[in-house]
């Protein structure tokens, strides 16, 4: 019984993993580039380890738990801090109607080189 | 078996998706999508090796998946913070940075 949960959990990771993918491929910019990182993706890892989890022993858990609370974590730290550089960076927003509400416009940092 | 054909397939899948992710990280238009191409193909590597732990059956390329997570985490926060500030690794001082940034 749990081979089979762990085969629809198999698909459904599979799917989501590759809306991810898509996303990274389709959406104009970063800043929607980043909905698809930092959630499908994540969602897709999440989905596809506690499948491999189900079959497995207490040594693959253990480590299923571990991974998946680490990048639960870490994620959205990273997408933010990307999302940060690249406002910082006066990276544009292609997308459609898209509004920069921050009410900052960040400049480059002044280069000391010359 | 028929349910670890199911992790097999799980882990070709994956290779397709992590060779167009490494592409992506190729055909990106500013150094910040790079970063987030990057990112994503660290995690397809991460998915397709938790799948390939299941078709064996064993731990160990969990520990790489682990070791992957962290470095991933570690490097993109270097860089964004290289890409913001120039400063990856102190405080960020002025208005409008860091604190509830």
């Amino acid at each position: 019984m749990t081979a089979w949960i762990a085969d629809v959990l198999i698909v459904l990771g599979l799917a989501v993993m590759t809306l991810g993918v898509y996303g990274i491929v389709r959406f104009p910019d970063v800043y929607t580039q980043l909905h698809a990182s930092s959630k499908a993706a994540f969602l897709g890892v999440s989905i596809l380890l506690v499948a491999t989890a189900l079959g497995g022993g207490p040594s693959i858990l253990a480590r299923v738990v571990l991974i998946v609370a680490l990048l639960a974590i870490t994620t959205p730290v990273a997408a933010h801090a990307i999302a940060q550089a690249a406002h910082h960076q006066g990276e544009p927003m292609r997308a459609p109607g898209a509004v920069d509400q921050s009410g900052t416009v960040r400049r480059l940092p002044q280069r000391h080189d010359g | 078996m028929r349910h670890q054909a199911v992790f097999f397939a799980g882990v070709l899948w994956l290779a397709v998706l992590l060779a167009v992710a490494v592409l992506s990280v190729g055909r990106a238009r500013s150094t910040t999508e790079r970063l987030v191409a990057l990112d994503v193909a660290v995690l397809v590597l991460m998915g397709l090796l938790g799948l390939g732990a299941g078709a064996v059956r064993r731990s160990y390329p969990l520990d790489a998946a682990l070791a992957l997570a962290l470095l991933s985490f570690v490097s993109t926060l270097a860089a964004a913070r290289y890409l913001g500030d120039r400063r990856p690794f102190e405080q960020p001082e002025g208005p409008g940075e860091g604190g509830t940034g």
